[in-house]
C-alpha cells in the first residue's frame, strides 16, 4: 500500500470523488489501488463533513490507512448510529411542531446551494452503480450513498413524517439506476400519469399538498401495476426531488385557478357530456360511444376515468348487453318446438342434443366383462353344474315277458280233476278255461278297442262306425254233455215221467233234499202200502 | 302326413283348453299333498274329493305330477330324438355373413348350412318338416356385419327372433393356428341367469338346439344374461393340474343376443299368436328386467347392510 500524504483537503477529496464518477463501471471489477485510495479519500471526506453534527462521535476523522474494510465501516457505524437516533427525535419535534420546519427552511434556502450541489453528486453517484463489486468498495459507496441519503433523509423526514420510507429509499435508490434507466425520463412518466390520474388535484400548499401527494401517490403507485417495486420507491425518490426542487422554484401559481374551477362535471363528466352525444347515435351503437365517449372525456380533460367510473362502465356495458339479447329474436334451441325449416342448414349438427333413451345401453365387452364370464365358467366346470338336455325316460315299447310262476305250494286240483280237464281240452277246444292272464289280456284289448273307436270318432273327418256283424253262433264255455238233462246215468228214459204228467202231479215233485221229516216218512209209509199190495196181489195170482 | 298333422293340431289345441281345469286339479293335489307331508288336516273344500284325488297321486309319476301348459308342449318329444338344425341367411349374403354361417354350423352339432338362392321361407319350411328338421337358424346382416337371427322349432314350435351385437368371428381372427381346430363332440352348455318365466322359456329354446352330451366332453358352450343381453361363449377347457384347477381357451365366435319377440309358430305363420315382444318406448323398460334378474347395484343400500 502506497502510503498516501495525509492532505485530506476538500478539493483532493473532491476530485477523488469525481473521479470515482468519471470510471467506467466495467472497472470495478477488477481490483485497483488508484480507485481504493480515491474511494477511501472520498469516504473520509464525507465522515468528516458529517462530523459536526455528531458530538458524540469518537473519531475526529475517518482512518483508512492500514485499516480493513470491516473497521472502516465500523467506525462509520459508530459515527452514524447516534446520528441516526439524533433525527428521529428531530423528527418527531418537527411532527408536533410543524411551524419550526419554515424556521429551517429558511436557514436551509441560504444553505440550498450547497444542498443542490450535495443533490447533484448524489445523481451523479448513483449513475455509477455496481453491486456485484468487490466488497469493500462496494461497502463503501453504499455505505456513502446511504450517509448522503441520510443527510438527505433528514430534510424529507421532516416534511413527509414517516422514516421508513426514507431508508427504504436509500438502499434502493443506490441500486436502482444505470444507463438503462433514467430517473429524468421516470419522474416525466410520473407526472403525466398522475395528471392523467388526479385530473385538476394539484398542489395546494407546499406541505400539505406534499402530504397529500404522498398519500394519493401511494394509492396511485398501488394502484398502478405498471410500475415495479423497486421503482417505485425510486419515484417518491424522483418525486420528492421534483418537489424540493419545485419548492425551492416557488412553484404555485398553477394550483389556485384550477382548484377553484374543479367541478363535479370534471370528475363525473360522462353524463353531462353523453348527453350531448347521445340524442345523435343510435342505441345500438351505445357501448362504441360511451367507450369513445369516455376517452374524448379523457383527452379533453386530460383526465382518466376513476376505478368507480370504470366499474360503472362496466356494469353498462353489461346492462347493455343483456337489454340487447332479450330484444333480438331467440335462439332457436330456446324457441320450443322446431322445424328443419325454422333454423338454419345444418345447426342442429352443431349443438349437442340430449335424448332420454328408455332401453339399456349396448353392454361394451371390456376385459373385466370377459373375465368374470370365463370366472362363471370355470366354476361351473369344477362343479360340473351343466344346463344339458335331460335325456327323457322312453315307455319300454315291448310289454314284459310272462314269467311263469312255480307255484310251490299243493295244487289244489287232484289228479283225476287235471286228467278231467286236458280231457276237456282235447274234445272240445272251444271250452277250454282260461288263464288269468288271458283274462286280463281279453279286458285290456276290450278296453283299447272302445278307446280306438273314441279316439277315431275324433279324428276322422268323416266318422263311419264298424258295422256289426252278427253270427249265429252260439259260443259256451261248457262242454256238449253238460247241455243235456241232469238225470242220473242210473235211470232209464223210461222210468221218467213225461211232461203232462209232470203237470197233473202224478210224480214226486219234490226232491229227496227237499222234503221235511214228516213228509219223509208218509213217503216210506206210501212206498210200503203199496209195496205190501202189490206183495199181497202176487200172492193171490198164486194162489 | 297330412292327417297326422291334423291330429296334432287338435290335440294342441284340446290340451289349450284343458289347461285352466288342469291348473285347479293341480292345485287340488298339491295342497292335499302338502297337508299330508305336514301332518295337517286337509283343507275343507277338498274333503268330498279327497279320497279321488289321493289315488291319484298315488298313481302319478314325475311326468305326469307336472301340469303341462301348451306352451312348452313343444318340447315334449324333443328328448326323445337328436336335434337336426338348418342354417341358413338372408338373399343375397355377403361374403362374411357366409363365413359367420358357416361357423356357427361347426357350433351346433348336427347342423346343415343351406344356401338360400331365391328360396321363399315357408317353401323351407314346408321341406324341413318332410326332412324331419327339428329347427331352423336365420342369420340377417347389414353390410357385412351380422345383426340378426331368427330361431324356429319345427313342428310348429315356437320362434325366437333375436338381434346380434358385437359379433366377433373366428375369420377375424387372423392368426389360424393361435385359434386352432374346432372339436365337433356334443357340447356341454352352461345358461346363466334366465330366472323369470320368460327367461326360461328362452333357455328352453336355447337348450334344445344341442343333443345330449356325453359327461366328459371337454367343449362348453355358454350362454349367460347380463341385463337381458345374452353373451355367447365357446371355450374348451383343459384341467391340468388336478381336478380343481380349469383352463379355458376360447374357441369359436363370440357374440351377444338381444331377445326382441317370441312367436307361437313358425317363422312362415305371420299370423300366430306373439308370446312376448320388445317394448323400448315404454318409460319403464330401463327399470325392468325381461330374462333375468339383475344383480344388486353395488352402491349404498348394500354398504348400509354390511
Amino acid at each position: 500500500m502506497i502510503p498516501s500524504a495525509m492532505v485530506s483537503s476538500t478539493e483532493t477529496a473532491l476530485e477523488s470523488l469525481h473521479h470515482i464518477k468519471s470510471t467506467e463501471p466495467p472497472e470495478w471489477l477488477v481490483p485497483k489501488q488508484e480507485l481504493s485510495q480515491a474511494v477511501r479519500a472520498a469516504s473520509k471526506l464525507l465522515f468528516s463533513s458529517l462530523k459536526p453534527y455528531c458530538p458524540k462521535s469518537p473519531f475526529d476523522q475517518l482512518l483508512t490507512e492500514g485499516f480493513d474494510v470491516e473497521q472502516i465501516w465500523q467506525q462509520i457505524d459508530l459515527q452514524s448510529q447516534p446520528l441516526l437516533s439524533s433525527l428521529r427525535r428531530e423528527v418527531k419535534k418537527f411532527e408536533k411542531h410543524p411551524e419550526e420546519i419554515s424556521k429551517l427552511k429558511d436557514g436551509g434556502v441560504g444553505g440550498g446551494e450547497k444542498k443542490k450541489k450535495v443533490l447533484e453528486q448524489i445523481e451523479t453517484d448513483n449513475v455509477v452503480n455496481d453491486d456485484e463489486d468487490d466488497d469493500d468498495m462496494d461497502m463503501d459507496e453504499d455505505d456513502d450513498d446511504e450517509e448522503e441519503e441520510d443527510e438527505e433523509g433528514e430534510e424529507e423526514e421532516k416534511e413527509r413524517g414517516t422514516e421508513e420510507e426514507s431508508e427504504n429509499e436509500g438502499e434502493e435508490k443506490g441500486g436502482i439506476e444505470d444507463k438503462f434507466l433514467k430517473i429524468k425520463e421516470l419522474q416525466e412518466y410520473l407526472e403525466e400519469d398522475e395528471a392523467r390520474e388526479f385530473g385538476l388535484k394539484k398542489k395546494k400548499t407546499k406541505a400539505e399538498s406534499k402530504k397529500e401527494e404522498e398519500d394519493t401517490e401511494e394509492e396511485g403507485d398501488d394502484d398502478d401495476e405498471d410500475e415495479n417495486e423497486g421503482s417505485e420507491d425510486d419515484d417518491d425518490e424522483a418525486e420528492e426531488e421534483e418537489d424540493e426542487l419545485g419548492l425551492f422554484d416557488g412553484n404555485d401559481e398553477e394550483d389556485e385557478d384550477d382548484l377553484e374551477n374543479a367541478r363535479y362535471e370534471d370528475f363525473f363528466s360522462r353524463k353531462k357530456n353523453k348527453s350531448s352525444k347521445e340524442k345523435a347515435k343510435s342505441r345500438d351503437m351505445l357501448e362504441e360511444d360511451s367507450g369513445s365517449d369516455d376517452e374524448q372525456d379523457v383527452d379533453k380533460r386530460k383526465d382518466g376515468p376513476s376505478k368507480h367510473e370504470k366499474e360503472l362502465d362496466k356494469l353498462r356495458s353489461k346492462i347493455e348487453e343483456m337489454e340487447k339479447a332479450n330484444l333480438d329474436p331467440k335462439v332457436w334451441t330456446m324457441r320450443g318446438e322446431v322445424t328443419a325449416a325454422q333454423r338454419q342448414k345444418n345447426s342442429a349438427l352443431e349443438v349437442d342434443l340430449d335424448f332420454e333413451h328408455n332401453v339399456r345401453p349396448a353392454p361394451v365387452i371390456t376385459e373385466e366383462v370377459t373375465a368374470s364370464l370365463e370366472d362363471l365358467i370355470k366354476t361351473r366346470i369344477s362343479e360340473g353344474l351343466f344346463d344339458d338336455v335331460q335325456k327323457a325316460r322312453t315307455s319300454s315299447s315291448k310289454a314284459p315277458r310272462e314269467i311263469k310262476e312255480l307255484d310251490e305250494s299243493k295244487s289244489k286240483k287232484g289228479l283225476a280233476e287235471v286228467y278231467e280237464e286236458e280231457f276237456v281240452q282235447k274234445t272240445d277246444p272251444a271250452s277250454a278255461l282260461l288263464t288269468f292272464s288271458d283274462e286280463l289280456k281279453k279286458e285290456a284289448s276290450m278296453l283299447f278297442k272302445k278307446l280306438c273307436l273314441k279316439l277315431d270318432a275324433l279324428s276322422h273327418f268323416h266318422f263311419t262306425p264298424k258295422p256289426v256283424v252278427e253270427d249265429m253262433s252260439i259260443q259256451t264255455n261248457v262242454p256238449a254233455l253238460a247241455m243235456e238233462e241232469i238225470a242220473p246215468m242210473a235211470v232209464s228214459d223210461a222210468a221218467m215221467l213225461a211232461p203232462e204228467e209232470v203237470f197233473s202231479g202224478k210224480g214226486d215233485i219234490k226232491e229227496e233234499a227237499e222234503l221235511t221229516k214228516a213228509e219223509r216218512k208218509r213217503r216210506r209209509a206210501n212206498k210200503k202200502r203199496k209195496f205190501k199190495a202189490e206183495a199181497a196181489k202176487r200172492m193171490g195170482k198164486k194162489a | 302326413m297330412l292327417r297326422r298333422n291334423i291330429r296334432l293340431r287338435r290335440e294342441y289345441l284340446y290340451r289349450k283348453s284343458l289347461e285352466g281345469k288342469e291348473r285347479l286339479l293341480y292345485e287340488k293335489k298339491r295342497k292335499i299333498k302338502e297337508a299330508l307331508e305336514e301332518g295337517k288336516p286337509i283343507p275343507t273344500e277338498l274333503r268330498n274329493e279327497e279320497a279321488a284325488l289321493r289315488q291319484e297321486i298315488d298313481l302319478e309319476d314325475n311326468y305326469t305330477s307336472i301340469p303341462k301348459t301348451h306352451i312348452d308342449d313343444e318340447y315334449a318329444n324333443a328328448t326323445v330324438r337328436d336335434p337336426k338344425i338348418l342354417l341358413t341367411t338372408s338373399r343375397d349374403p355377403s361374403a362374411p355373413l357366409i363365413q359367420f354361417v358357416k361357423e356357427l354350423k361347426f357350433v351346433f352339432p348336427n347342423a346343415e348350412r343351406m344356401n338360400r338362392g331365391s328360396q321363399v321361407i315357408s317353401e323351407i319350411i314346408e321341406s324341413c318338416r318332410a326332412h324331419e328338421f327339428t329347427d331352423v337358424i336365420l342369420v340377417h346382416e347389414h353390410r357385412g356385419i351380422p345383426d340378426g337371427l331368427i330361431l324356429s322349432h319345427l313342428p310348429f314350435g315356437p320362434t325366437a327372433y333375436f338381434g346380434l351385437l358385437n359379433v366377433v368371428t373366428r375369420h377375424d381372427i387372423k392368426d389360424k393356428k393361435a385359434i386352432g381346430t374346432m372339436p365337433e363332440a356334443y357340447p356341454h352348455l352352461i345358461l346363466d341367469n334366465f330366472k323369470t318365466k320368460l327367461g326360461e322359456r328362452t333357455a328352453n329354446i336355447l337348450k334344445h338346439l344341442f343333443p345330449v352330451p356325453k359327461p366328459d366332453t371337454k367343449r362348453i358352450v355358454t350362454f349367460a344374461n347380463r341385463s337381458d343381453y345374452i353373451s355367447f361363449r365357446h371355450h374348451i377347457y383343459e384341467k391340468p393340474g388336478g381336478p380343481k384347477s380349469v383352463e379355458l381357451k376360447e374357441i369359436g365366435p363370440r357374440f351377444e343376443l338381444r331377445l326382441y319377440q317370441v312367436k307361437l309358430g313358425t317363422m312362415e305363420q305371420s299370423e300366430a299368436q306373439i308370446e312376448w315382444v320388445i317394448r323400448p318406448y315404454m318409460n319403464t323398460t330401463k327399470k325392468r328386467s325381461f330374462i333375468g334378474n339383475e344383480p344388486e347395484p353395488d352402491d349404498k343400500r348394500n354398504r348400509n347392510k354390511a
